[in-house]
């Protein structure tokens, strides 16, 4: 007993929580070593009596004078009563037996009636301890109610908290199952405690109590039988709180209003037994008119749509609503202008056709949905006839037919037929438009049902099934075609939307599929009717070639995208269609003469190519059968064999076309080049159609495969492609197997295109050179090379053995020594397209010690020869090869020597070309830059042998041709296409830095003036600045303040010295500066008039030297030398556009009037982009004053 | 401004696709949906966006289209157009250009697409309603935009269109006074409305 009171009283004493807790946890010990005995159970309770004395009835009087001590009293009192609390918190749930739970049930009850000042919260806290005792019977959870409730107003007074818990002990007991039954027994449908417990909660306004509150209210409509008046009571207590609302609060709770809007109307849609309350209360809520704002009206609508679709027995609850409910709620998407609100009308349309139409277990009969949808038709018919509100009658229509398959099946018939009617007797153009477009919604929604047949109800199936299809068959004929050859050859601009919801229409026609009796699904039009959608389509799509430039193409571009997304659409489905467009368009193409053709007709010929790639392309077909099968068997690459046999047949032609007349220039077989960029298109398009249809992850694994595909190639005829066209790729074994769902499909693509590829190298490379082939259209072939052979993997590269045809070109008369004679600089462009494609584990075999590679990369013969193009295409295969290089155990090159060698060479070939004399700058050029791409290929790598030409680069700079070298040494960290994870480059990640600290840094000493002579510092300058202007700010951050000296001298003597080597630094170092305003202005505080007056003059003196060279108008200036000067002017407008924005004015104010000046004239540069720039700058400076 | 008080309360707007554009003349760009890999399949044939040299590098004919913005292109009525036509209504939540108020026909540059001492830009506008009480700070601002734009040597006229306003003698005859519009610029109220206008200008 003692041991209880002191802990009581350390109870009441302490203000620590965690002591608390401890003291209460000693007592419950305390109570569960004496196994519960009635003594310790009864000194525990009667601990508090010290502060219990204060609390009788009779001192209430005393308690509310409210002086001093009596609140000393209430707050110790409250401790009290909580040590007894917290003591059953800690205490075992088992322990207590039925009489003492049932004693202090009664105790802490009694409080409700006499102590609301200090005994609630404890109170209520342990009554929620003893309700989740084991011995806690139901009986007592009906007292525990009956007292609670008898705090009658006082519960308002009650702390928000202490009401929560309030409200939580409510719940529970509540939605206890054996305390429901006890409080039924007693009380039955009157439910005397549910009317007790309305008055006491009814002015809730915390929103966190709000949400408990609405969870019991639920709780009584669910669970407890009440009669009407207690029902409507209940219904008033949560009625009242709609539409409810949250005012934003400085202590926000966490609950949002929709977590409020969403219990409230958990409350609505509790049980059918509200309907009739619910119904009529809602609607007379959104009956209101303008008074009621968006956000309620959806909140209206969502809390009708909740009711609707959670009442059970919708025969009782929700029919006798629907009509009143209909006739509120059509004219909020007729008249309706908010978007959310029509969305929400139609949600809750859709709801009741579904409600009526039953669960995807249990159908009701169809009479109740007939009736409803009768009943929206009734309504709305009338509405499709008038422009005005077609649309939205459609879209009630559209709503309540398409929302279930037995809505369709019942109605879509009167539906299709009253727009059919309507379409007959237009009011306008865009009355035809909105009526066709709600036709092919229809068409659409079926499809969805079809599709999604499987997750309804087994009689939807059996209605599908049964479905009269001529509602559907006759369409074509009856409605799209008139209004197609009425208006396709001269359609009005107003037309135009017209032709394209038609288009879009005989799509989803050929789409429709129907579901037969057997469960199977086939192509519900006839072939005839597929096959003269196509030829519709078709023939409006290859007109383009016979129209002259002068018809406006630009009013039909978007009707003939929409042509182009209905005829894939088409041939997708209805996959004969393909060939059928294939034809035609070759038959078309064949008919015209391409030897001089005009830049219209060149476009006509573009869009037709492309477009027959992508139509037939860019999706993967699919294999519903026709109700009369095809004559060719399906296969899931039959289009892409189609277009690639079409565009080979087309190029021979078009090749032969040439041959027959020799003088035929370059650019007249630029036809070539067209057809070859479909077939890359074809060729990325599928690839994208694989990776929708597979996913990206299934393709990367999948190009697995040992076979030497190359070879089998070799045993194939030349028209293998043109037979397999013939039957759908069934002629051949592995194409044959292909089926739809199978990732071998995008195996078989590649195999087809590496075929393609090789058949278009041979018909190049074998070839007499009086073939038309062009450079572009060689370089079109290298690229499409280039990502087939790139998309296959390592394994597969090397099966293929496609290194060796790198240089090898598939041709079949390998000779080994192809690279000892004069070497075709033709054909090297697809040597680099091979290239650019392989992995370096593929090309392993080519680095042999003097094998080709090394043969290849130290070949410098004839550099001077070559064109400009020819030497670059060299310079590029150089980059690759020594990019991709690898050595080491396991290789060709065991020891690890080409490259060293390789390196050797051009070490050796730098020294000698820079001190020759007798050089041309041209060969010079050429030479240093194969150099440099070549060691560039090495240096992404971070080959160490580059290492080795430091010392050998630092001396070539300084010899008498070194400004070349230094000019071009940027090549080595120049971004560069080739080097990119497509083409399978291996690129460290920080070879930048690398070659900036290996290379660059050590030259910042040779380049001070006073060292090596002037020249040869200049040179070194400029080599530091090539190399840094193609490296990011971070490389060279570290080194900004010897870097920006070398710049500002480097502008300031740019005119003092030879032109060559000096003018060509002032790009880069204008570059830099760009780069480093844009990073770390406040470096160039200092030197900002050194810059500013470099830049005016630079400026200037280009401006000047472009006049001069453009007068010049016997000899067209060189491009390159223009772009440079150019380029110049840029770099400087950009440098002064940006100054403003990086310094405050008082540094830039002694510019500000001389540079506003220089700015207005450059407002008027001969380049258009520069005059833009200039008037940026200009407006910058102005603020300067 | 209360929208009664609006001079044209109901102006006719054209979409950004009406406007007259330089890429909507040139017509070179394909835009459909099979259009998807013109970039990479089309790359060489058109040498702009081409990482390949072309066979014409050396010396090719640089009048041709692809060649892009790096060549000479004198200041034209397009690029006159473009500074303009983005200055913002004061009444209307649109530019001039979408309100038709500035219209590339009538613009002219003389002498046009040539090199020389002095050139001339004339400017037609047409108010929305002919009794358009801004039409004189609506010149005023295509005046200003101009004269910040072009370099001194180009002369700027900016005028009523013939019969396009009731009182069109006066507000050229405002416009023309070079001491008329500097005074104007003076003007705070007049100048923060002028500035208001130009914010939308690149």
């Amino acid at each position: 007993m003692e041991s209880f009171k002191t802990w009581a009283l350390q109870y009441v004493l302490s203000d620590d929580e965690a002591a608390q807790l401890d003291i209460a946890g000693q007592a419950a010990k305390e109570i569960e070593g004496s196994r519960a005995s009635s003594t310790v159970v009864g000194n525990w309770a009667a601990s508090v009596q010290p502060w219990m004395a204060t609390a009788q009835p009779g001192n209430d009087d005393q308690m509310d004078d409210g002086d001093d001590s009596g609140n000393g009293d209430i707050i110790a009192r409250a401790k009290a009563l909580g040590f007894l609390a917290a003591t059953l918190e800690a205490l075992d749930r088992n322990i207590l037996r039925t009489d003492q739970v049932a004693r202090l049930v009664g105790f802490f009850g009694a409080m409700f009636s006499y102590d609301h000042k200090a005994g609630i919260t404890a109170s209520t806290k342990a009554l929620r301890q003893l309700r989740a005792m084991k011995n806690f019977k139901p009986d007592m959870g009906v007292k525990v109610i009956e007292d609670v409730s008898k705090i009658k107003e006082d519960f308002r007074l009650q702390l928000a908290p202490t009401r929560l818990d309030i409200y939580e002990l409510f719940l529970g007991l509540l939605e206890d199952e054996s305390v429901r039954s006890e409080l039924q027994h007693k009380y039955g449908s009157s439910c005397g405690f549910v009317v007790d417990l309305l008055q006491i909660c009814q002015h809730e306004r915390d929103p966190k109590n709000l949400l408990v509150w609405f969870e019991i209210l639920v709780a009584l409509v669910r669970s407890y039988d009440a009669s009407t008046e207690v029902t409507e009571e209940i219904f008033k207590a949560f009625s009242a709180y709609f539409p409810i609302s949250l005012r934003t609060s400085a202590t926000p709770t966490g609950i949002t209003a929709e977590d409020l809007k969403s219990a409230l109307r958990n409350c609505f849609a509790a049980h059918g037994r509200l309907a009739t309350l619910a119904f009529p209360f809602l609607m007379q809520k959104l009956d209101q008119g303008d008074a009621v704002t968006v956000s309620v009206k959806v909140d209206i609508l969502k809390t009708i749509k909740a009711c609707v679709e959670q009442y059970e027995n919708p025969q009782v609850n929700v029919v006798p609503h629907i009509e009143k409910t209909w006739s509120s709620l059509k004219y909020e998407v007729r008249n309706g202008e908010v978007k959310e609100t029509i969305d929400a009308t139609l949600e809750v349309l859709r709801a009741i056709a579904n409600k009526v139409d039953g669960t995807s277990t249990q159908k009701f009969g169809a009479s109740m949905l007939k009736n409803y949808i009768e009943l929206v038709f009734s309504d709305t018919r009338e509405d499709l006839s008038n422009s005005t509100y077609t649309k939205q009658a459609g879209l009630l229509l559209m709503t309540v037919v398409t929302c279930n398959v037995r809505a369709y099946v019942l109605e879509s018939s009167n539906l299709i037929e009253c727009l059919r009617q309507n379409i007959r007797q237009p009011k306008s153009p865009s009355h035809t438009k909105d009526l066709v477009l709600l036709l092919n919604s229809v068409l659409r929604a079926r499809m969805d049902l079809v599709k999604n047949r499987a997750n309804f109800n087994p009689e939807d199936e059996k209605l599908l099934q049964a479905e009269s299809h001529t509602p559907l068959e006759t369409l074509f004929h009856d409605v799209y075609l008139p209004l197609w050859t009425k208006r396709i050859n001269d359609p009005r601009l107003e037309e135009v939307d017209v032709l394209k919801q038609v288009a879009q229409g005989f799509a989803l026609i050929v789409r429709q599929q129907a579901v037969g009796p057997d469960g199977q699904v086939l192509l519900l039009s006839s072939v005839t009717v597929c096959s003269e959608i196509c030829s519709l389509l078709t023939q409006s799509l290859t007109q383009c070639l016979s129209l002259s430039s002068n018809d406006n193409n630009v009013r039909d571009s978007a009707l003939g995208d929409e042509i182009v997304l209905a005829l894939r659409s088409v041939v997708m489905n209805y996959t004969d269609g393909y060939a059928e467009f294939a034809n035609k368009a070759r038959a078309e193409i064949r008919k015209r003469d391409w030897t001089v053709p005009s830049k219209h007709s060149l476009r006509a010929l573009t869009d037709l190519v492309m477009r027959l790639a992508f139509i037939g392309c860019s999706e993967i077909p699919s294999g519903v059968a026709l109700g009369t099968p095809s004559q060719k068997p399906f296969s899931p690459l039959q289009h892409f064999i189609t277009l690639a046999s079409t565009a080979l047949e087309l190029f021979d032609t078009s090749s032969l076309l040439g041959a027959a007349r020799p003088g035929v220039s370059v650019k007249e077989s630029q036809v070539n080049a067209y057809i070859m960029a479909a077939l890359h298109a074809a060729i990325l398009h599928f690839r994208d159609a694989c990776t929708e249809k597979y996913k990206q992850e299934a393709l990367a694994s999948y190009s697995k495969s040992d076979r030497d595909w190359v070879e089998e190639f070799r045993h194939m005829p030349r028209d293998w492609l043109r037979q397999l066209q013939e039957t759908n790729g069934k002629s051949d074994e592995a194409l044959a197997s292909v089926t739809e769902g199978n990732l071998e499909v995008y195996r078989q693509f590649l195999r087809l295109s590496l075929f393609i590829v090789r058949y278009l190298y041979l018909a190049d490379s074998t070839e007499e050179s009086s073939t038309p082939w062009s450079g572009q259209t060689r370089i079109q072939l290298a690229n499409i090379a280039a990502f087939v052979v790139g998309s296959l993997d390592e394994g597969l590269q090397k099966s293929c053995k496609l290194a060796s045809e790198a240089f090898n070109l598939f041709r079949v008369d390998k000779s080994p020594s192809m690279l000892s004679g004069p070497r075709d600089s033709r054909t090297e462009p697809l040597t680099l397209g091979i290239l650019r494609g392989l992995w370096p584990g593929a090309m392993i075999e080519m680095y042999k010690p003097d094998g080709v590679a090394q043969t290849f990369m130290c070949d410098s013969a004839g550099a001077g020869s070559l064109t400009s193009r020819e030497s670059q295409i060299r310079a590029s295969i150089g980059l690759i090869l020594a990019n991709k290089y690898k050595g080491g155990a396991s290789t060709s090159d065991p020891d690890g020597q080409v490259m060293g060698q390789v390196m050797d060479y051009w070490g050796k070939q730098l020294q000698v070309v820079t001190t020759s004399t007798n050089i041309s700058s041209t060969e010079l050029e050429a030479l240093i830059t194969h150099a440099m791409h070549i060691i560039a290929g090495a240096t992404a790598r971070q080959d160490k042998n580059v290492l080795g030409l430091v010392s050998v680069f630092q001396e070539v700079i300084a010899s008498q041709n070194g400004g070349t070298v230094a000019r071009s040494i940027g090549i080595l960290v120049q971004s560069n296409d080739l080097l990119t994870p497509e083409n399978h480059a291996v690129v460290r990640r920080f070879y930048k830095q690398w070659v900036y600290s290996n290379l660059a840094k050590p030259l910042y000493n040779l380049a001070l003036p006073t060292k090596n002579g002037s020249e040869a510092a200049i040179r070194y300058t400029a080599a530091i600045l090539s190399i840094a202007s193609n490296c990011p700010f971070t490389v060279y951050e570290d080194d900004l303040e010897p870097l920006i000296r070398l710049i500002i001298t480097a502008l300031a003597i740019r005119t003092s010295l030879s032109k060559d080597i000096t003018r060509l630094q002032v790009v880069p170092a204008l570059e830099i500066l760009v780069e480093v305003l844009a990073n770390n202005a406040d470096s160039l505080k200092g030197h900002l008039r050194a810059i500013v007056d470099s830049a005016t003059a630079i400026y200037k003196e280009s401006f000047h030297e472009h006049q001069e060279r453009t007068k010049q108008d016997s000899k067209p200036a060189s491009r390159a030398s223009v772009l440079h000067i150019v380029m110049c002017r840029k770099l400087v407008l950009q440098l002064l556009a940006a100054l403003p924005k990086k310094f405050e004015v008082r540094y830039l104010l002694p510019f500000g009037r001389v540079l506003r000046r220089t700015l207005w004239e450059a407002c008027g540069d001969p380049i258009r982009e520069l005059r833009e720039t200039a008037r940026l700058a200009r407006k910058n400076w102005l603020k300067i004053e | 401004m209360q929208k009664s008080e609006l001079d044209n309360a109901n102006p006719t707007i054209l979409s950004v696709s009406q406007l007259p554009s330089r890429r909507a003349t040139g017509g070179t760009a394909r835009h459909g949906p099979d259009s998807k890999y013109d970039y990479a399949a089309l790359a060489s044939l058109s040498s702009d966006t081409s990482s390949w040299p072309s066979d014409d590098d050396i010396d090719g004919d640089h009048g041709d289209d692809h060649d892009g913005e790096m060549w000479e292109a004198p200041v034209d009525e397009q690029e006159i157009y473009d500074l303009i036509s983005t200055i913002s209504d004061p009444e209307h939540p649109n530019t001039l250009g979408e309100l038709n108020v500035v219209r590339l026909p009538d613009i002219r540059v003389t002498p046009a697409g040539q090199r020389s001492n002095l050139t001339t830009v004339l400017v037609d506008l047409t108010p929305t309603v002919n009794h358009c009480s801004l039409a004189t700070v609506i010149g005023l601002a295509v005046r200003w935009r101009l004269e910040q734009a072009l370099p001194p040597s180009y002369r700027v006229d900016v005028r009523m269109k013939d019969g396009s306003h009731a009182q069109d003698d006066q507000v050229n005859k405002q416009l023309r006074d070079k001491e008329r519009v500097a005074a104007a610029l003076e003007n705070d109220t007049l100048r923060n409305v002028v500035d208001k206008m130009l914010e939308t200008c690149a």
